[in-house]
């Protein structure tokens, strides 16, 4: 399995971490992932004007080199999809090509790497590969992007296949009902207070689950989960300590890798708890 | 509940009709003020207008204060309401297309700032490193000061590193954000003319409101 890997600017800064994880668990499953060549910004939710947003997506589509197109990030593979759709406007496709050098064709098939491991490797295979079944509970958190606005993989309501990914670990995807409700983080910087609000939610709601940690898929996600979690509980008083983990990590943990060789290190909210309680 | 008067001059055909011709706006419309976009948006408690609020103003051409609401600028996109929308109309690809027009019109504010920064960032070095992405912002935005203790964390985790991330010919871009000026400056041009156009209409307008 060959995938063109369009990792995104996280990848390089605040999520160190999650590329760690994929670099590891990816070449454990023998999925590979080609990093495009030169890759530009997607352009996140801040450039305002929409056909640039388009155009920067079509850049990185077009060099795919005919493979389908993974990535990690539930912001850029949105991006990539939304562009998609708005291209098939044939108008706003010839002005968008006028700019670019590789030519956009339309082609190729943006994934996240959660549909990657659940739909094209697939989660018999994968529990295959668990060397130590996960004896923990944990919150399935797809974000916004994921699912919504359309992405035909999973329910943009009541998505499955992060629940399923936990389940074939050995974990139990705890009953979560805010698994697609906004964590706040692309209003991180500039309305704090509110962006606060939304994570408190989203953990208080952890926490009463009774999970041991928190699955995401995206980094802004985790940014705002893990890096802002001391900065809710300080604003509201409360005391919160759960573990946010991409799903790479916790894949990596079942297949045996040491929380080091995942980047746990790195996470603001210690993992120690959770390590101890999975067992080495 | 306090009772609102819309003034006729407040409202702006020109607007209306830039809007409605967007593809968003094509299908706003058949809005039925159900609301559901206002009940499943996470934040529109702290919103000037709640989205279903919005959509009958943009109706109703209250360019100003549709421009100057924070509800554009607040709204996280996280599109509950554009998946739920009974007629199909997604809200927040409205706040999207209302971001450029509201830039273009000289609306200023701390989310502007910041996605100016961003575009800055992306066009010069082709990827938006946080550090400079942050640091910039910064330097418009004395009150960042408060999140320095969140920006040494990340850094003491090696998470926020401070060299920058660039691509190795960003020519390409240019031309990229060049797209953006071109519609820009067809978009004021279009509210210019339409609006010369609309005002002669004016008196007709305000025949149909009585």
């Amino acid at each position: 399995m060959k995938y063109s890997y369009y990792p995104g600017c996280a990848q390089h800064g605040t999520a160190v971490d999650y590329r760690k994880s994929v670099e590891m668990v990816f070449r454990s499953l023998g999925i590979e992932l080609e990093e495009v060549k030169n890759w530009n910004c997607c352009g996140a939710l801040h450039v305002p004007d929409m056909t640039i947003r388009s155009a920067l997506s079509a850049r990185t589509l077009a060099s795919s080199k005919g493979l389908d197109m993974a990535t990690p990030c539930n912001l850029c593979y949105s991006n990539l999809m939304r562009a998609k759709t708005a291209l098939e406007d044939i108008s706003l496709k010839t002005r968008v090509n006028e700019a670019l050098t590789a030519k956009y064709d339309g082609n190729t098939k943006p994934k996240h790497l959660l549909e990657v491991v659940v739909k094209d490797y697939g989660l018999t295979k994968l529990a295959e590969m668990v060397k130590k079944p996960l004896k923990i509970k944990a919150v399935p958190y797809y974000g916004c992007l994921l699912t919504r606005p359309e992405n035909k993989f999973d329910s943009p309501e009541n998505p499955k296949s992060l629940d399923n990914l936990i389940a074939s670990l050995g974990a139990e995807p705890v009953k979560y009902y805010y698994k697609t409700k906004c964590c706040g983080g692309p209003i991180l910087i500039t309305n704090e207070d509110l962006a606060l609000e939304l994570a408190r939610d989203l953990l208080l709601m952890a926490k009463e689950s009774g999970a041991d940690c928190m699955v995401v898929t995206c980094p802004m996600c985790h940014l705002q989960l893990d890096a802002k979690q001391k900065a809710v509980e300080k604003k509201y008083n409360i005391k919160l300590d759960m573990p946010i983990i991409y799903f790479t990590q916790l894949m990596g943990l079942a297949m045996g890798f040491t929380p080091d060789e995942l980047g746990m290190g790195k996470h603001l909210v210690s993992c120690d708890k959770l390590i101890a309680k999975i067992g080495r | 509940m306090k009772k609102e008067i819309i003034l006729i001059e407040s409202r702006d055909a020109a607007f209306r009709d830039l809007v409605l011709e967007t593809p968003v706006g094509r299908k706003l419309s058949t809005c039925m003020q159900c609301g559901i976009c206002a009940g499943s948006c996470p934040v529109s408690h702290e919103m000037d207008y709640n989205p279903r609020q919005l959509v009958r103003m943009v109706q109703l051409g209250l360019k100003k204060e549709v421009l100057n609401s924070n509800t554009i600028w607040i709204c996280t996109t996280c599109f509950s309401c554009s998946v739920r929308c009974p007629r199909g109309i997604r809200p927040t690809e409205l706040m999207e297309t209302l971001k450029p027009i509201a830039i273009a019109e000289g609306v200023k504010n701390k989310n502007e700032r910041f996605d100016g920064v961003f575009s800055d960032v992306v066009r010069k070095n082709g990827r938006a490193s946080e550090f400079l992405l942050i640091s910039k912002y910064s330097l418009k935005e004395p009150e960042m000061i408060k999140q320095a203790p969140f920006g040494l964390s990340l850094f003491s985790k090696g998470k926020l590193p401070l060299t920058i991330d660039k691509m190795e010919n960003t020519r390409e871009l240019d031309t990229v954000f060049k797209l953006g000026e071109k519609a820009e400056k067809k978009e004021s041009k279009e509210i210019r003319e339409t609006g010369t156009k609309k005002e002669k209409e004016e008196p007709e307008t305000q025949e149909t409101d009585k």
